[in-house]
């Protein structure tokens, strides 16, 4: 009886579709991450254990640079309205151009006087300029009304106060800038860090194993 | 890799000279190596930039004293955060007793109170001075969720406690 004989096939594999498949996945995500934009301030922030993801969506962001200056960002999507409520406040009036070229700007980085000329300049001529930041002193909180146009902008809708500050920022401009909140009558932030692991063994640590556990045998 | 047996089976006749003909196929092994570990990479990176952020609930400032929150002298732990990566720290409400600590050691001191008050009494104060920075003030705050602290509250110093750190600033010869 003739046996089968069993071919002895190569091992090797083709490995091109997967190659393929590699780069096709590798170039995908490069395209698909989200580049961080340029930031306009630089600021290194502090580390903590928090695990919350920083909120994107309706934010004043609130960023004190290493040399104690303060500026403001927020969603692009009511700087418009913070302007007519600013104007409205101050009695400022804005012009359509004022208007564009205020939603086209990153970040304010300066007082009410020079906001105009300010907004006017183009991102590249903002770099590298030594800007006065917002004045948050006692005296002239500038701050203040930023926050308050920026709540009225929202009209009662949740907004994020995002404070991003630098590990060197000195701790009476980071409470000035809490003032400035506090007496808009807002009372919680969300301090912006970069993340770190929990200690090992500490109560947190503890804690936060329980609940793994708990959550295991649900 | 299993090229080679490809290569090794091809037949020629025994003293027959011919032109190699090598393979056009190159081995893509290592390529997919690369790729994957370039994608490994990115997806890392992509996940672990994401800033976090940290709540932060303030109290409302309150003028009528009588609405202030008592705390037991028994249960109290003051941190103030003074110059230079320093903490001084007290018990209960005589702020002369003050010991000074570091951001490491302060853990220890933390835990110990918290170990020896019974959980409603403990309360702790954090006071950051004029020359703590906002780095100060978040390492604390987070060293709060670390050891699991439920109350506690940041404050100004009372100009005496300001001074009194003044004053060892000055002896430590903290600049």
């Amino acid at each position: 009886m003739a046996r089968a004989k069993i071919k002895r096939g190569s091992t090797s594999v083709d490995m091109t579709p997967m190659c393929d498949v590699a780069f096709l996945l590798l170039t995908f995500f490069i395209l698909a991450a989200q580049f961080k934009p340029a930031e306009a301030v630089e600021v290194n922030p502090p580390s903590s254990v928090s695990n919350k993801v920083a909120p994107e969506k309706d934010y004043l962001n609130v960023t004190i640079s290493k040399d104690n200056k303060v500026y403001l960002m927020m969603d692009p999507k009511i700087k418009g309205d913070v302007l007519d409520e600013l104007g409205k406040e101050r009695n400022m009036s804005f012009s359509a151009q004022d208007k564009k070229n205020f939603e086209n700007s990153d970040f304010i980085g300066v007082p009410f006087s020079q906001l105009k000329q300010f907004i006017a300049l183009k991102p590249e001529q903002v770099k590298g300029m030594d800007l006065p930041g917002i004045p948050v002193d006692s005296t002239n909180n500038e701050l203040k009304a930023w926050i308050s146009a920026a709540i009225n902008a929202q009209m009662g809708e949740q907004l994020n106060f995002l404070i991003k500050g630098d590990d060197a920022v000195k701790y009476p401009t980071f409470k000035a800038v809490i003032d400035a909140f506090k007496a808009n009558d807002q009372y919680k932030y969300n301090l912006v860090t970069n993340s770190k692991a929990v200690p090992e063994g500490s109560e947190l640590y503890k804690k936060n194993m329980m609940e793994h556990a708990a959550g295991k045998k649900q | 890799m299993a090229e080679m047996e490809v290569k090794q089976s091809s037949k020629k006749g025994p003293g027959v000279k011919k032109g190699k003909k090598l393979s056009t196929r190159v081995d893509l092994t290592p390529m997919v190596d690369l790729g994957f570990l370039l994608i490994t990479f990115f997806i890392f990176t992509t996940t672990v930039s994401q800033p976090t952020a940290m709540n932060l609930n303030m109290p409302k400032d309150t003028k009528d004293p009588n609405l202030d929150m008592k705390v037991k002298n028994s249960g109290s732990l003051t941190l103030m955060l003074g110059k230079g990566n320093v903490i001084y720290y007290y018990f209960g409400d005589d702020p002369t007793k003050m010991q000074t600590t570091g951001y490491k050691a302060v853990r220890q001191i933390i835990l110990d109170k918290k170990k020896s008050t019974p959980a409603a009494d403990l309360f702790i104060i954090i006071k950051p001075d004029k020359d703590a920075t906002y780095k100060n003030a978040v390492d604390i705050l987070d060293e709060m969720d670390i050891n699991d602290i439920g109350k506690y509250a940041m404050v100004d110093p009372t100009p005496d406690e300001y001074s009194l750190i003044q004053k060892t600033e000055q002896a430590g010869g903290v600049k």
